[in-house]
């Protein structure tokens, strides 16, 4: 039905005026405080933390929960507001929540290697943990490559500790991970020359590679947002996750290079010749119940690079969901409270008691 | 449609041609930045920035060095190392003074609890 233009143009109108007040609290403004629900920190070792969550219920499940992050993120996407955090979704279902969160890697921790994390910052993170809560096993989850090192450890080291293991959009084999592949095509890309120059791979580069994978995004977001400007919703939304998305971390140079030649060049992964410090990771030694959720629009881990996850991990109980939205609207937003946060309660639920 | 949306709501419509322009621009620029030539162009760039980066640094680091001075680096580091003492005294200083030791103040709750489908 056909809309009066005088209504439309006084909307329109209405609009631009609260668009030129709003702007003006914008730009003078602070965005909203993030990742500030109550915690501790346990562990503050170079570019390793530990935080330990505040329980916020009298009688939480048995088994405890860790977040393992991604190493170039910072972790609080899992902990943005008050009523848009999963740390704060869990804590109220009962959970005894820890995260491993990431700094970024000091110059004399360039030579920090995969080992590092996987047999090094994933264990102590797990070890206290089980000291902080008195139980035998803890249940972790992982997201993107926080979710591969994850995999990594709980092939080498998981046996006896790990209750459950939950990965989000984590990919394995990265061939499929088709723009990456295409800037780190070894004909072109030096990695050697980037690391031996830098020491850390500089939080720019990756910033830019992930900007990148979708051109138009960044303009007719910022076009959105001007437009949208009268819409507190909406504005304070954007400004929490364009300053995660640009909050990017350096990473290790060593680890940067190792991850580079096994993972993106020589797909060591799915070809199942991965090693960590010399051993050999299959990941069928995995038997804890394994969940696995891939996002329908992943625009960074495509869902065929995780596709394979679910044969290759050895557990009975494991399961794989396809949720609707992208690589972050799957863990954060309203999307994710929705979808993700309700299942991942159940389904960890009647697994930790 | 497009044309009555248009005569009826300018805004509305802009914001759908917003919408129907980032995803051409997404994919159109994603097949172009996929591409062979791309990459062989990105990594060159990248490798000249590199290196024009690697000579200022690289120059700037032997100035200072010259005149006995830390790089900024340095000075960055050193100030993230006390940052972390300070709060490691700080937390030995509230042990010695015999204050509570943050661990003992946290709430220990029981760990009991069941999922809502168990719960008699």
């Amino acid at each position: 039905m056909p809309t009066d233009p005088f209504t439309t143009a006084a909307a329109e109108f209405e609009r631009a005026m609260l668009r030129n007040i709003k702007g003006l609290d914008y730009f003078t403004t602070a965005g909203p405080t993030l990742g500030a629900t109550p915690k501790d920190v346990l562990v503050e070792r170079g570019t390793m933390r530990l935080y330990h969550y505040r329980p916020r219920v009298d009688d939480v499940y048995r088994v405890p929960i860790l977040l393992v992050m991604a190493t170039t993120n910072r972790g609080y996407i899992f902990d943005m507001v008050p009523g848009q955090s999963l740390v704060e979704y869990l804590l109220d279902a009962g959970f005894d929540v820890f995260m491993l969160d990431w700094e970024a890697p000091r110059p004399d921790e360039r030579r920090l290697r995969l080992q590092d994390y996987v047999l090094d910052f994933i264990p102590s993170a797990v070890a206290r943990v089980q000291a902080e809560t008195g139980e035998s096993d803890v249940s972790v989850v992982g997201y993107c490559f926080g979710g591969v090192l994850s995999l990594l450890w709980a092939a080498l080291e998981g046996d006896g500790v790990l209750a459950n293991l939950v990965t989000f959009t984590t990919p394995v084999d990265f061939s499929k991970m088709e723009m990456f592949q295409a800037w780190a095509d070894r004909r072109f890309f030096d990695v050697d020359r980037l690391v031996d120059t830098f020491g850390n791979c500089p939080g720019d580069y990756l910033y830019t590679a992930f900007d990148m994978l979708r051109p138009g995004t960044r303009v007719a977001g910022n076009i959105r947002l001007v437009d949208q400007l009268h819409d507190d919703a909406f504005v304070k939304s954007f400004r929490m996750f364009d300053r995660w998305a640009a909050d990017i971390l350096p990473l290790a140079g060593e680890y940067f290079r190792e991850t580079t030649h096994a993972l993106m060049w020589e797909n060591r992964l799915n070809e199942g010749t991965m090693t960590v410090a010399g051993r050999q990771i299959d990941l069928s030694r995995i038997i804890s119940p394994f969940l696995h959720v891939a996002a329908e629009h992943d625009h960074i881990v495509p869902t065929p690079a995780s596709a394979p996850l679910l044969g290759m991990v050895g557990s009975r109980d494991k399961e794989e969901v396809m949720l609707k939205g992208g690589h972050v609207s799957l863990v954060a937003g309203g999307n994710a409270i929705r979808r993700l946060w309700p299942k991942l309660v159940t389904w960890l639920g009647s697994r930790s008691t | 449609m497009l044309r009555s949306m248009a005569a009826d709501d300018p805004a509305a419509f802009l914001r759908s041609m917003l919408g129907e322009w980032e995803k051409m621009a997404n994919s159109v620029g994603g097949a172009m930045l996929r591409s062979d030539e791309w990459s062989r162009g990105m990594n060159t760039a990248s490798g000249a920035t590199m290196n024009a980066q690697a000579a200022s640094k690289d120059m700037m680091e032997r100035a200072l060095a010259a005149a006995q001075m830390p790089s900024r680096a340095e000075f960055e580091d050193l100030s993230a190392r006390l940052a972390r003492i300070e709060a490691a005294l700080e937390r030995i200083e509230l042990r010695v003074a015999g204050g509570t030791p943050v661990a003992a103040t946290k709430p220990r709750p029981s760990r009991s609890r069941k999922p809502p489908e168990a719960k008699g």
